[in-house]
């Protein structure tokens, strides 16, 4: 099968790899239908995270079974599935209470060394293991490049809204347009406790452009000062939840900026060995409550995304700006590179 | 007089070095106070602005409109937005209460900073002697 492959900083490549097989009992293979490139590939894509020459990239992909192993009990040859991006063992003292993210056999699809080796699903053919946890069914009246979303940044935004505890008529100030960011926007409006509005914030006037068609208030910090113009779309007090969804020093302080006295910063976006200097006393008076989501516990969240989406509650399509067939992988990076594009969907 | 300009820095050097109430309040300070005032293009304000004022038990030993090195090496330095300092030096905004809130960020030691409730009150006192003009209007 062909697959998208590290190549070298700032490269990837398409190979031809054997086809993945059953190798444990709770096993699926899948074929891929669509696959897509994400921010965290750009990790990689950088040299930020380890990545080898040859190895498999990619995590987000939905596709139908081909293959199961003996243990697989809720999927068969032919279902249709969403591959959740963090592969988890489902059993763990931290899977059986939700935190999937914190598995203590928590690995990464298409993540080197890094993800626990697991092949990546940036290719025709994916295995997946402990299927019956880490792949979801999907409904007949969601099509597969919308329901490719709920395996990582339609389920990561909706998971930053719903610990966020929106309270009817907040103002939520959502940083970053990003794909991760867009879907937390679609996430804070179809919350049951609706919020009185959802600022977005970013300098680029096409992922403006698209927020506002999402329900959202554009807020373009190239021209006006974040601090500003969130004070005064909330009574000069600040936002009552500010969702950060960059993962950037500048991006955590303006959260911290944003936000009202009492008020919750949630941070969804990634960080590595990024630094910070803070007052902690200014945060302690303010009384501000700080969370970090960590990676998205997918699991524990993609049934209410995808019903969401089934419901059309959230749309993330308009997030599409571009579909390659796999063996132009590589432009699709650079173009996701250089934000040209704000989602390339792969077709393998 | 435009905000934070030089000839509004020298306005308020004039001022904090014939101001009795502000030597007494401020005779125990030590240290120059860099002033940040970020931009708002919106607001008629493209660029940061950097000031200095040199403060030393209660004289001002010389302060203007600085580059960012020189600002950043003042041991203490104050930011906010444009707007949220033109609310301070009309009087609209109490800097400590702000700088307590996180409305004015302080990078240096704040509880030293915030001991100087009087000094700080007095320099605002300064600041509305000066016919300030302000870029999104006076």
């Amino acid at each position: 099968m062909r697959a998208a492959v590290f190549d070298r900083v700032g490269r990837v490549r398409v190979d031809e790899l054997p086809d993945p097989t059953v190798e444990e009992p709770g096993d699926a293979v899948i074929r891929v239908t669509r696959s897509a490139i994400c921010g965290s590939d750009l990790h990689f894509l950088h040299g930020k995270a380890p990545i080898s020459s040859g190895e498999p990239m990619g995590h987000e992909a939905v596709g139908v079974v081909e293959a199961t192993g003996p243990d697989v009990r809720r999927f068969g040859r032919g279902d249709r599935v969403v591959v959740a991006f963090d592969i988890v063992c489902g059993r763990c003292w931290f899977c059986t209470r939700g935190q999937t993210q914190l598995c203590e056999d928590f690995r990464n699809l298409g993540a080197g060394v890094f993800g626990g080796g697991l092949p990546g699903a940036q290719a025709e053919r994916l295995r997946v293991p402990v299927a019956d946890v880490n792949l979801l069914g999907i409904p007949d009246d969601v099509g597969d490049e919308a329901a490719l979303f709920v395996g990582d940044v339609l389920s990561t935004g909706w998971y930053a809204a719903s610990i966020a505890r929106i309270a009817q008529g907040d103002t939520v100030a959502i940083l970053g347009m990003g794909p991760v960011g867009y879907c937390a926007v679609q996430a804070a409006l179809a919350m049951e406790s609706a919020p009185g509005r959802v600022l977005a914030l970013d300098r680029e006037p096409a992922r403006l452009a698209l927020a506002a068609g999402a329900g959202a208030v554009p807020i373009d910090v190239t021209t006006s000062h974040p601090v500003t113009a969130v004070a005064e779309a909330s009574g000069g007090r600040g936002a009552d939840v500010v969702i950060e969804a960059v993962g950037s020093p500048d991006a955590f302080e303006t959260a911290s900026d944003v936000v009202r006295r009492g008020g919750t910063v949630v941070i969804v976006g990634m960080y590595a060995g990024e630094t910070v200097q803070m007052q902690l006393g200014v945060w302690w008076a303010r009384a501000i409550d700080l969370r970090f989501s960590g990676v998205c516990p997918v699991h524990t969240v993609w049934e209410a995304a995808m019903e969401a989406l089934r419901a059309e509650r959230v749309d993330p399509l308009p997030l599409i700006s571009h579909r390659l067939p796999l063996a132009d992988v590589a432009r699709g990076y650079e173009l996701f590179d250089r934000r040209e594009a704000t989602k390339v969907i792969l077709l393998p | 007089m435009a905000f934070a300009t030089p000839s509004w820095f020298e306005a308020l050097v004039d001022l904090i070095n014939g101001s009795a109430a502000y030597r007494e309040a401020a005779a125990t300070w030590e240290g120059d106070i860099a002033f940040l005032i970020e931009a708002e293009p919106d607001r008629g304000v493209p660029l940061d602005v950097w000031g200095v004022l040199d403060l030393w038990h209660g004289e001002c030993r010389g302060g203007g409109v600085a580059d960012e090195d020189r600002g950043r090496r003042a041991a203490y330095l104050l930011r906010a937005p444009y707007s949220r300092w033109r609310q301070v030096v009309t009087g609209e905004l109490d800097p400590i209460k702000a700088m307590m809130q996180g409305k004015l960020k302080v990078q240096g030691d704040l509880p030293t900073i915030v001991r100087q409730v009087r000094a700080a009150n007095e320099l605002v006192e300064l600041t509305l002697l000066i016919p300030t003009e302000f870029a999104d209007g006076a």
